[in-house]
């Protein structure tokens, strides 16, 4: 509208012309419900599902539930081992990559060091996910274009090794990039970077920031904000676009 | 030093070992190779021989997507050395001749 207009009232106005086209399309049942799936495997970072879950079920309360915030599985309803401490979370329903709205996969925690011969390193665990059923589910979710892939912590790295990022821009945990880069992508150094359909977030930390970019890039700044005063965390840094 | 043939080779990666077979061919005076691993087989770029030392490159998609680069020396059935993907730290290779074949 007045984008050159500095004032105050502008921010009210550009709040008053953000798009809200998912919560109003999730007014009507049946009829472009979205939904947030987080896919758990096993020895997933339990902070980097649990961080965005909890976002992105607080965006989904202040948007009265046209968000549907779910724990999924490329194997179905199931309980899944953490790589931390055997942390155990429900999957509730099978990956769906035709459901329309976010797909988020998280990173593995685990052992850095050791013989990856002997020890289910964190990169291990990566690139095992790759040789699951959720490869092909993954690829045809990036396929699908009304759903945004969102990754948090090692999620982008354990898409990359499957092939599924090829000359992409993205981000990973510091201690992943090299090897991010090595599978062709364009490693980008911020907290969260945006490339259109898919959003990578850093370290496990980022996944607060991810979700709540989610929320503003669907709902508007109003819902991310509220989220953010619920949590009372502020997010940092620029996302790369 | 004779390359050409099929050589069982060893990569110790950061996702664990590999287990590769190269076949390198004489192709009219051109030398060419391939590597098969687990699910695929891919073709070798930039082969260059000096003395007892090969370089090439290649792209994998399994066991992950990873561009590599390879630089090992050959003595005899034998070869060593390293490939690298990117800023990655190295991976140890090792490999010996498929026997079979008189040379």
């Amino acid at each position: 509208m007045h984008d050159a207009d500095p004032t105050p009232a502008l921010a009210i106005s550009r709040r008053d012309v953000t798009i809200w086209p998912l919560a109003v399309v999730g007014r009507f049942p049946d009829d472009g419900l979205v939904y947030a799936q987080i896919v758990l495997f096993d020895g997933f970072d339990p902070l980097d599902v649990i961080a965005p879950f909890e976002v992105l079920a607080a965006g989904s309360d202040t948007v009265e539930g046209a968000l549907t915030v779910e724990l999924v599985s490329a194997q179905g309803p199931r309980p899944v081992v953490s790589g931390t401490r055997d942390l155990v979370l429900h999957a509730t329903a099978m990956l769906d990559p035709s459901k329309p709205g976010y797909v988020l996969v998280p990173g593995a925690s685990g052992p850095i060091e050791g013989d990856p011969d002997e020890v289910d390193t964190i990169p291990v665990l990566l690139a095992r996910f790759g040789e699951t059923a959720a490869a092909p589910l993954m690829r045809e979710a990036m396929a699908n274009p009304d759903v945004t892939v969102a990754t948090v912590c090692g999620g982008s790295l354990a898409l990359a090794m499957a092939g599924l990022l090829e000359g992409r821009n993205a981000v990973t945990h510091v201690l992943g990039l090299d090897v991010l880069e090595a599978t062709g992508v364009n490693v980008v150094r911020a907290r969260v970077v945006d490339d259109g359909d898919l959003v990578t977030g850093g370290g496990v930390s980022s996944g607060l920031d991810v979700a709540l970019h989610l929320l503003e890039r669907s709902y508007g700044p109003r819902v991310a904000i509220a989220v953010e005063e619920l949590f009372e965390y502020e997010r940092r840094g620029t996302v790369w676009t | 030093m004779d390359l050409i043939g099929d050589w069982d080779v060893v990569i110790k990666t950061p996702i664990g070992s590999l287990q590769i077979l190269y076949t390198f061919t004489d192709d009219s005076g051109a030398l060419t190779g391939t590597a098969t691993g687990k699910g695929e087989t891919v073709p070798l770029h930039d082969i260059s021989v000096a003395a007892q030392r090969v370089t090439w490159r290649q792209s994998v998609t399994k066991p992950m997507r990873l561009n590599l680069d390879f630089d090992v020396e050959v003595h005899g059935d034998r070869l060593t050395g390293h490939s690298k993907a990117g800023r990655l730290p190295r991976s140890a290779v090792t490999g010996v001749r498929r026997q079979g074949r008189i040379s």
